[in-house]
């Protein structure tokens, strides 16, 4: 074919015939001249298959328990109501000008609930997207699904809109969206354009709490204060995480957040705490050796960063595939640099 | 297309017809899953493994609900059509797994029921009823001349037979056409040799070096009882599209028995079984017409597009469950993936996506759901690298079934070579370029050809204990959990 230069003929070798060498795939001596090599290559299928197991089991029945508490809720509302309209009532019998005002107050309290309400929907409404878009991602990298994982990079774009240091990444991505054919290429593509900024900023949000954490722990008086700031704390990087993310966690939410950290973290805890956490505790234990003080600053701040991880994980609306997930000992290290060049 | 009154009653008792199925589903949830394909292009082997991997165990890592575990098993039951012929699963996996022989084609439908127990995700106990009804694509052919008329079809026919490869089959045939008069009076014995003559160039197109897949009507290569009966000798004639035929002429008796034709072959099939079926998968073997060359190529695209026409596809909602059963997903598969080194896999989607483009835009407007594989139900190779000097060729190993031949050599089916099959073109519009986009057996002799793609015997597989091994595969797997996945969730 004179149009196609890089056309090659099909070809047919026996296996038995002497100009035939099979080879191992390992075997990697020079072909001696004049002779056909066949190599043997790994089955793919045989290859195993990873699967990450749902980082929130998804929820299904009947919920009885998000019933209990709305019908909880709105008895309480119809007191509140009640009352409300029995006190107004009042204030107007006492005097004209008290009762106008009682309604001024109970109108603008109102109204500030209901936008709170619609706020804490919103919030929660949108976590519960970038659950729901981790899920399908994954899927999406498993099966392969080109309409699928289209899709799913659309939301993800969408969902990046509000952070105005992605428009040069969002623009990438769209450059490229048409020239991709494999779906789970399409989807490592997104990760690797959008999130690897994110995935800095967020590895920075985790070690400045880990720190901060650790050395509020060292100088600090007394236990209970210790607590109240690691909890605090905890809270505020949670947070920080969810809204680098693009969730937009208000109470309710941020108890909903708690709640799958927690969970992500007792699943994966077990693990950190065999590998990388003891030998993190034990390979500084001259730290502790120094002062307890100090040790026990390390081990919270530690313990901050396991949960920051764990927050990452749960609040990132992509799995971990194309770019490598951060691990305790990266910022362990950070952690222990920073203690160095400030003493 | 105007509805008549026999439109009506046909529309109507078909809807009858799935009035009872909806009740009968209610209680036990059942898809009846179509597997259609043009002969040779796997369909028996498609089935067989589906079963064997189902009810045996297989490895279906993407398949979610059997890879997390939750179908508990699958099984065997009685089907539900008695009047059907039950797929022949037992022979079929002996022929292949004990004499290592393809198993022979469909000829016929055939039906198996598959009973699978699995446990939902929030966890209650479920049994879904997989019906798999295997028919020969052939038949899906028959299904557009529901709408054609006969001078319709005869003009359509005519143009078709002389078109360049087609002619030269057709030239016997076309000399006798040339002698019949239309108009004249009928003649049983002139209407016999048509028919014959007709039906030999049909079966001289299927031959694996021509490789065409649009020969209507599908009867003819596969009469089963009605070999010789009125309703299959008939042929087109060169009459008008548009004219009247006189009375008792050989045009009235060829029309005639072209309507008969529709109403004992195609009309049947069409109510008992095709109007009923939920999802469907259409196996297409690709490879076939990269051997013989462009214009089989070409032939293969007109009839899936004639294929898809058929389908009444969209997604399913309460009332066209009850009324007008509709098909929700399609999957489109190229068989005999495993002719090709993996690295090539997407390209042969490739092509096969252009072939049913159209038919996709079409679908997605109506909400159904089509998908395109490249599959391998049985996996008969393992890949490999060659190099030749310089030369690194991404090949496949494998046992040639006797009689194939390569480098004018012929294999005794039991010598395993290696063999590079040709380079498929990134872009697939390059393959469409007209009739000489490259070069297959039709037009050239086997030692210039761009492709070669060997049938190869089915895989030397090790007995584990008394149980039968595992059938490997090449993207079963995905086809599955596309066709009844949702269904098991």
């Amino acid at each position: 074919m004179s149009e196609r230069p890089h056309h090659r003929r099909p070809a047919t070798f026996k296996l038995d015939d002497p100009a035939v060498v099979v080879m191992d795939a390992d075997d990697k001596s020079r072909p001696s001249r004049g002779t056909v090599h066949i190599t043997p290559e790994p089955d793919p299928a045989l290859l195993p298959v990873p699967l990450e197991a749902p980082i929130v089991a998804t929820r299904r029945g009947f919920r009885w328990g998000a019933l209990f508490w709305t019908a909880l809720g709105g008895l309480v509302l119809l007191g509140l109501g009640l009352s409300t309209t029995r006190l107004i009532e009042d204030l107007f019998a006492r005097s004209e000008g008290l009762g106008y005002l009682g309604l001024a107050f109970a109108f603008a309290a109102a109204l500030a609930l209901v936008v709170v309400v619609a706020r804490e929907a919103f919030g929660l409404a949108r976590l519960a997207a970038i659950e729901k878009m981790h899920l399908r991602a994954a899927a999406a990298l498993l099966s392969d699904d080109r309409a699928e994982s289209r899709v799913i990079v659309q939301d993800l774009v969408k969902l990046a809109h509000q952070n105005p240091q992605l428009a040069r990444a969002r623009a990438t991505l769209q450059n490229h969206a048409d020239d991709i054919i494999d779906g789970a290429d399409l989807i490592r593509l997104a990760e690797r354009e959008l999130m690897t900024p994110l995935d800095q900023e967020a590895r920075r949000l985790v070690s400045l709490a880990a720190q901060r954490v650790s050395i509020v722990t060292a100088v600090s008086p007394r236990a209970l204060i210790d607590v109240l700031f690691v909890f605090v704390a905890s809270l505020r990087m949670i947070r920080q995480l969810a809204r680098l993310y693009g969730g937009r966690p208000g109470a309710l939410g941020m108890v909903r957040l708690m709640r799958h950290v927690i969970a992500h973290l007792a699943i994966t805890g077990g693990m950190a705490a065999s590998d990388s956490l003891v030998q993190q505790v034990l390979g500084h234990g001259i730290a502790a050796k120094l002062s307890q003080r100090l040790g026990e600053g390390v081990l919270n701040g530690l313990l901050t960063a396991r949960l920051g991880l764990a927050a990452i994980d749960v609040t990132r609306p992509l799995p971990f595939t194309a770019l490598p997930r951060p691990v305790l000992s990266d910022l362990a290290k950070d952690l222990l640099r920073k203690r160095d060049s400030e003493e | 297309m105007a509805f008549t009154f026999s439109d009506i009653v046909e529309e109507a008792r078909l809807s009858a017809r799935a009035l009872l199925d909806y009740g009968d589903h209610f209680f036990h949830p059942t898809i009846r899953l179509g597997v259609t394909g043009l002969s040779r292009a796997g369909k028996t082997v498609f089935i067989t493994a589906l079963i064997h991997g189902l009810t045996r165990g297989g490895r279906f890592p993407i398949f979610e609900p059997f890879a997390t575990g939750r179908i508990a098993r699958a099984r065997l039951e009685p089907q539900p059509d008695d009047a059907v012929p039950r797929f022949d699963y037992e022979n079929h996996v002996r022929t292949l797994i004990e004499e290592r022989r393809w198993p022979n084609s469909t000829v016929d439908i055939s039906e198996l029921r598959l009973v699978i127990d699995y446990q939902r995700q929030n966890g209650a106990d479920r049994t879904l009823t997989l019906d798999i009804v295997d028919y020969p694509g052939e038949w899906l052919l028959d299904l557009p001349l529901l709408n054609k008329s006969y001078e319709q079809w005869s003009a359509e026919s005519l143009a078709l037979s002389r078109e360049s490869v087609r002619a030269r089959l057709a030239a016997q045939w076309h000399a006798h056409l040339a002698t019949l008069s239309a108009s004249g009076r009928e003649d049983e014995q002139a209407a016999l040799a048509a028919a014959r003559l007709f039906t030999e160039y049909l079966r001289a197109c299927r031959d694996e070096r021509f490789a065409m897949s649009l020969l209507p009507p599908g009867r003819f290569l596969m009469p089963g009882n009605l070999a010789g009966s009125p309703a299959l000798t008939f042929a087109p004639l060169d009459v008008p599209p548009d004219g009247e035929a006189p009375d008792s002429s050989l045009w009235a008796m060829m029309r005639r028995r072209y309507e008969a034709y529709k109403d004992v072959v195609v009309r049947p099939f069409f109510r008992d079984h095709f109007s009923r079926l939920d999802r469907q998968i259409v196996l297409v073997d690709a490879l076939a017409a990269f051997n013989a060359g462009p214009e089989a190529l070409h032939d293969l695209e007109s009839a899936l597009a004639g294929i898809l026409e058929c389908f009444r596809i969209g997604r399913s909602t309460l009332l066209s469950t009850l009324f007008r059963p509709r098909i929700d997903r399609i999957l489109f598969a190229a068989t005999k993936a495993d002719h090709l080194h993996h690295s090539s896999h997407d390209r042969l989607e490739a092509v096969l996506r252009r072939t049913v483009d159209r038919a996709v835009a079409r679908a997605e407007d109506t909400g159904a759901e089509i998908d395109v594989v490249a599959l391998a139900a049985i996996r008969a190779t393992r890949e490999a690298q060659v190099q030749r000097g310089r030369d690194k060729l991404p090949s496949i190993l494998g046992t040639p079934a006797p009689g194939e031949t390569a480098n004018g050599e012929a294999f005794d089916g039991t010598a395993e070579v290696a063999t590079f099959p040709g380079d498929l073109p990134d872009d697939p519009e390059e393959l469409f370029k007209g009739e000489s986009a490259f070069r297959g057996l039709s037009s050239a002799s086997a030692e210039k050809s761009d492709f070669r793609f060997l049938r190869f015997r089915p895989p030397q597989l090790e007995r584990d204990g008394a149980d039968e091994p595992a059938l490997p595969h090449i993207r079963l797997d995905r086809a599955l959990q596309f066709l009844i996945g949702d269904r098991l969730q």
